[in-house]
């Protein structure tokens, strides 16, 4: 048995959440009923949530359950990306994602991640989408007058959609039963991890004594020859030098302690120097490549051709018509 | 520096939601699966890129939700990476996408045949 | 081989000491190699530079006759001892420790260095000599063809005098197997020189592959050679003969390690493919596919003579085994008498010079296998030159008539108009090779005969050689009197209408620009016009022009002049190339011969056997024996005789008889009473003799039985393989090819190239592969 949720219970609202999500899928024929299926798979989606929320002790701040925000940013998050992918219109599905996005971010946060949060908010909402949105202004054919807010037909249906929706939530449920499954056995938390890296920045504890006023006049934090502070964590003290040139032990303010963003950057920047070098000379690259590709001048080929051909035959009679 | 210095003791991080690990594998794991549903259903080259962003947000959420649970900052540098990917693809497949648009003035990736056996 | 075993023990007993050589020769010798490469690279140029005159004979002319003016300075100059002139160090490897005494010091040396005695220097004079004339005779008989064609032929005929001089004057045995290979190269060449005419391109390659069987026996010789004696540089093998020499002196054939009596046969062997003689003589009428200048220069005067000049050569390693001499004898002897037998039916005029070139060599090998090296280096020299004269008549008649050979359709020459040099030099060339008294052929071939009867147990060669000089006056003057007497009747041949076609008329337009300059380029063109009209109008034969007449009239001159050679007064019998072959290591004194006595000694007297032994080398100057108290100076008691006689004193009037008769027959059945040129009274005679001048006329038939033998065997292996090869072989690597295939197709409509439907295969292959690790775990 799954410790969150029961299995019959998972491929239910996973079933739901199918028939939602095919329901949702933009379709040519007659009026779509997007915010049904967007309802239905919705409910599906908190099913589940509330039932794991359930099975960990509680609703709403009770015993181990999660907290509110949880809730709010996966929904938000899984509602956005199931917008992203039912909308048929390119520019509604590029917002809806930097909604995503920004959910995403939330939950990040509630995870610690500070520093992935804000990026992912710069990189994606900030970069990368309004990459997307110049693209999608480009790519697409002008609208004509008359039928202005017209879509394209391969926006407007979607493929297959049935059989790729079922796939996708069999697979859902699959990947959900494993993953519950497979946690059981996580060791437990572990909260300490990071915070001995404290002794490799001497500065930060200097001006944090400073601002605290525990240093010594003229003191310095006693540092060996890999430039490592002395610290004693369990009595949460400092060597320190003073002035005089004596050692005197300083406790360290309550508030020290190290970032995520200090321990972000100094497992980028201490473990995995090359991998950061790589990953610029990739962007180089992308860029360098972007830049080639679009300059290159592409002709139409035949059956598009043709097509402009008749579009402006078409055209041209049109106004033989409208101005005699 | 064999001492440990918990969490508590140290203010920091806050203290954890009491959502557990699987709770954010889930939602990863349902957004991989909206992404994968979308780029398999969507015919639009542009709605096809971004399913697959999707689904590399959905890898990120997993990734850093294991780093909090193991208190490894490698899955937030891993993160990191992904979005260096992100990008770099997104630049190159947009530009791809803007040439395959000008050739046949349109998006749908049905029309691209080419390869067929 | 019994008649042999007294000839093997006597051979050695007088064979010579070697003389050690002289090691700074005349730096000149050099030029005569370097002179006819300069000839290649100035026509290879030409060829570059698209000459469309008659340029590159001109300097093939010139480059060679300059090499034979050396060769003539080099005779000048020549002492009795060997001189090596060194060029440069060609191929020099060492190995093992020369300090260590288990693993002995070995080396390889061959240097490009010139081994000059008399024997060279003689074989050089009428190489280049002919060559030289031969040369201005081509590039009139050439002109049909000038341009590329032109430069091509003249390259290689270059190239062939190089080769051939490096055959000759090389001072180890690979620079001679260098040059025996060059020119059968340059034979190849020339003889598939009209490469569009399928029979010449076939003749080449028999030419080449048949010599390869030769040249393999050749290469195993000097292989063995350096094997035994540790170098393959003359004067070391000479001197490392000597025990060897010694021992055969005294008999003691056993003494003499199989090895050793091996090599001169395998040398024979290779002689015999260069020198067409049985068995793989049959390449050599067919080399007759070549231009004429390349049959009289290579194919009868000079390249073929080079297996006798390897026999003349090593002649002091035949001298040490009892088999490689009578070998040499007797197939030399029966190669005389069955291509005389052949030539005696043939129609085609150049190809009866072919078998009696063939025949010819014969008598040269028997020459050598009966002991007198220097009867026969005497006969080369003649018959390079009468037999180049025969070829040059042979080819100015097939160069007039539009390659008209046919004896039955060729009459009354001499008394067509300009025509006059030409039948006089057809006759003095068919009393020459007919052996009519007192001609060159005359004396030469007398001394082979004579000397077959005065060498103990060699009679029956003698014998055979007789016979086969009757049969050879008979087919000479049968060409003579059909072609050249007689009533005047000619019909045209086609061959330049196939072959020369192409290179004359994509050069005729050049004629003409060209054409005023020179006599000649007129003849060439009325030879276009004629030929452009030749077929409906009659014929005119062309006649030729000075080059060819100044050739003839000179060849003609020195074939009479050569018979001088006989009485030149140098105290040797034979005159002076028997003088000049004494000298050399070809030469070997024969115990019972009368003709080497030195001047004074006088005859009569008779010595013991022992004394023999003692003889001195007959190289050795002829002062220096006048001092030997032991000089020979009787006839060997055990010399043989001719039914009794001298043979010396009486074969001059048998063989001039037997000549005499041959002629006789010949003007009988082909003159007297002739009124037509297809016919004569000889075809009256031919049903008597019943198939036997048929199966003649088919050259025994040997073509087809080498076929049938050779041939056909290895066609079918060959097929048998090629079908092997093609179904197994094949059908297995199509199969491996087929597999993949076939499962491409049966595949290939999965990929429909569509991008959703490669995400959905990968999203069902995780799907799949996420439910089978869930069943694992399911438990």
């Amino acid at each position: 048995m799954l410790q969150y949720i029961h299995p019959l219970a998972l491929y239910a609202a996973c079933g739901i959440g199918a028939i939602g999500v095919c329901i949702a899928l933009p379709r040519r024929e007659g009026k779509n009923p997007q915010i049904l299926g967007a309802v239905i798979a919705s409910l599906a989606g908190a099913v589940v949530l509330i039932s794991m929320g359930l099975a960990a002790g509680g609703f709403f701040g009770a015993g181990l359950s999660p907290s509110i925000y949880y809730y709010v940013f996966a929904f938000l998050a899984l509602g956005a990306s199931l917008r992203v992918i039912t909308h048929p219109r390119p520019v509604y599905a590029a917002l809806y994602f930097v909604l995503s996005i920004l959910a995403t971010a939330g939950l990040f946060l509630l995870l610690s991640a500070e520093f992935m949060a804000f990026a992912l908010v710069i990189v994606y909402a900030g970069a990368i989408l309004i990459t997307y949105l110049f693209v999608i202004m480009l790519a697409t054919q002008a609208p004509t007058e008359e039928m202005e807010n017209a879509l394209t037909e391969y926006d407007a249906s979607a493929r297959e959609p049935v059989v790729a929706t079922a796939a996708g939530f069999v697979l859902l449920a699959v990947l959900s039963t494993l993953l519950f499954r497979g946690v059981q056995d996580l060791p437990h938390l572990k909260n300490n991890a990071g915070q001995s890296l404290l002794a490799e920045m001497p500065r930060k504890i200097e001006s944090g004594l400073r601002a605290s006023g525990k240093l010594p006049e003229g003191g310095k934090v006693i540092t060996n020859e890999k430039g490592e502070a002395t610290i004693d964590f369990a009595a949460r003290s400092v060597q320190v030098k003073t002035a005089g040139g004596e050692t005197v032990s300083v406790q360290l303010p309550a508030d020290m302690a190290v970032s995520n963003v200090e321990m972000v950057g100094f497992n980028l920047l201490r473990d995995h120097p090359g991998s950061i070098e790589i990953a610029g000379v990739i962007l180089l690259m992308a860029m360098l490549g972007a830049v080639v590709l679009s300059r290159k001048q592409v002709q139409l080929d035949e059956d598009a051709k043709e097509r402009h051909a008749k579009s402006l035959a078409a055209e041209f009679a049109q106004g033989a018509e409208t101005n005699p | 520096m064999n001492t440990v210095w918990t969490l508590a003791q140290a203010g920091y991080p806050a203290a954890l939601p009491e959502a557990t690990l699987a709770h954010y594998l889930f939602v990863s794991a349902a957004m991989f699966v909206i992404g994968l549903i979308g780029f398999l259903t969507r015919r639009n080259l542009i709605i096809m890129f971004l399913c697959t962003e999707l689904m590399f947000q959905a890898a990120g959420i997993a990734l850093v939700s294991f780093s909090r649970f193991h208190m490894n900052m490698t899955g937030q540098s891993f993160v990191i990476f992904i979005v260096t990917v992100a990008a770099a693809e997104a630049a190159m497949a947009l530009a791809l996408v803007v040439l395959l648009f000008r050739k046949r003035e349109s998006l749908d990736a049905e029309e691209w045949t080419e390869l067929k056996g | 081989m019994t008649i042999f075993s007294s000839l093997s023990m006597l051979a050695a007993t007088a064979a010579p000491k070697p003389m050690s050589p002289i090691l700074s020769g005349p730096p000149e010798a050099l030029l005569v190699l370097a002179l006819p490469i300069l000839g290649v690279i100035l026509c290879t140029l030409c060829a570059i530079m698209r000459v469309r005159t008659r340029m590159p004979a001109f300097l093939t002319v010139g480059c060679l006759a300059a090499a034979f003016a050396i060769t003539v300075g080099l005779y000048l100059k020549s002492g009795p001892a060997p001189v090596i002139t060194s060029g440069f160090e060609w191929i020099n490897l060492s190995w093992g420790d020369s300090a260590g005494e288990n693993s002995p010091f070995h080396q390889f040396i061959a240097n490009f260095s010139l081994y000059l005695d008399a024997l060279t220097v003689l074989w050089m004079l009428f190489v280049t000599g002919l060559a030289t004339l031969i040369a201005l005779y081509a590039s009139e008989y050439m002109s049909g063809d000038v341009g590329t064609g032109y430069c091509r032929f003249f390259a290689a005929f270059n190239l062939f005098v190089f080769s051939m001089s490096c055959l000759v004057m090389g001072d180890n045995m690979l620079m001679l197997f260098l040059g025996w290979e060059g020119v059968g190269l340059c034979s190849y060449l020339l003889i598939g020189y009209f490469y569009k005419k399928p029979s010449a391109v076939e003749a080449a390659k028999k030419a080449f592959i048949l010599n390869r069987i030769g040249d393999l026996g050749l290469l195993m010789g000097i292989c063995l050679t350096y094997v035994h004696f540790g170098s393959i540089e003359y004067r070391d093998i000479f001197a490392q003969a000597q025990p060897y020499i010694d021992a055969a002196k005294a008999g003691r054939y056993s003494e003499i390690p199989a090895i050793v009596q091996l090599i001169p046969v395998l040398l024979a062997v290779g002689a015999f493919g260069k020198s067409a003689q049985l068995p793989l003589y049959v390449w050599l009428p067919d080399a007759m596919e070549g231009p004429t200048p390349v049959s009289a220069l290579i194919h009868a005067a000079t390249m073929v003579t080079a297996g006798v000049y390897l026999v003349a050569r090593m002649y002091p390693l035949f001298l040490l085994s009892e088999i490689a001499l009578p070998l040499v004898g007797w197939v030399g002897a029966l190669t005389a008498l069955f291509a005389a037998t052949i030539g005696m039916a043939q129609f085609d005029i150049k190809r009866i010079m072919a078998y009696s070139t063939v025949s010819q060599l014969g008598y040269m090998f028997a020459g050598l296998g009966v002991l007198t090296s220097t009867g026969a280096a005497f006969h080369v020299v003649t018959h390079a030159f009468f037999k180049a004269l025969l070829f040059l008549s042979c080819g100015a008649i097939m160069h007039g008539f539009a390659g008209q050979l046919d004896l039955r359709k060729l009459s009354g020459l001499r008394r067509m108009k300009g025509w006059g040099i030409v039948s006089l030099g057809m006759l003095v060339g068919c009393l020459n090779l007919a052996g009519f008294p007192f001609t060159s052929g005359f004396f030469s071939k007398d001394m082979l005969i004579g000397e077959a009867f005065v060498t103990p147990g060699t009679a029956p060669i003698g014998w055979i050689l007789l016979l086969t000089a009757g049969l050879t006056a008979y087919y000479t003057f049968r060409v003579f009197f059909r072609v050249i007497v007689g009533p005047v009747h000619y019909e045209p041949g086609d061959e330049l209408h196939s072959a020369h076609e192409e290179h004359a008329h994509g050069d005729s337009h050049n004629e003409h620009a060209h054409g005023d300059s020179h006599n000649e380029h007129a003849h060439v063109e009325d030879d276009h016009q004629h030929h452009d009209h030749g077929h409906g109008g009659h014929f005119h034969p062309h006649a030729p022009g000075w080059a060819i007449n100044t050739v003839l009239l000179t060849l003609s001159v020195l074939s009479l002049a050569a018979s001088g050679l006989y009485f030149v007064p140098t105290g040797v019998h034979g005159g002076a190339v028997p003088a000049m072959v004494d000298r050399s290591s070809a030469a070997y004194q024969s115990p019972f011969a009368h003709h080497a006595i030195p001047e004074g000694a006088g005859d009569g007297g008779h010595e013991g056997p022992d004394h023999a032994a003692e003889t001195v080398p007959s190289y050795v100057p002829t002062s220096i024996a006048m001092e030997d108290p032991h000089a020979v100076e009787h006839p060997h008691e055990n010399a043989g005789t001719f039914l009794g006689w001298d043979p010396h004193a009486v074969l001059f009037y048998v063989s001039g008889a037997v000549g005499f008769i041959g002629i006789f027959v010949a003007y009988v059945l082909h003159y007297a009473g002739r009124t037509t040129a297809a016919t004569a009274r000889a075809d009256a005679l031919l049903p008597m003799l019943g198939p036997i001048p048929r199966w003649a006329q088919h050259k025994w038939y040997v073509d087809e039985f080498y076929n049938l033998v050779v041939r056909v065997p290895l066609l079918a292996l060959a097929h048998t393989f090629h079908l092997i090869d093609k179904l197994l072989v094949d059908g297995l690597v199509r199969m491996f090819g087929a597999i993949p295939r076939w499962l491409g197709t049966l595949i290939r409509p999965t990929q429909s190239g569509e991008l959703h439907g490669y995400a959905a295969g990968m999203a069902t292959g995780i799907a799949v592969l996420l439910f089978i690790v869930f069943m694992l775990t399911l438990r």
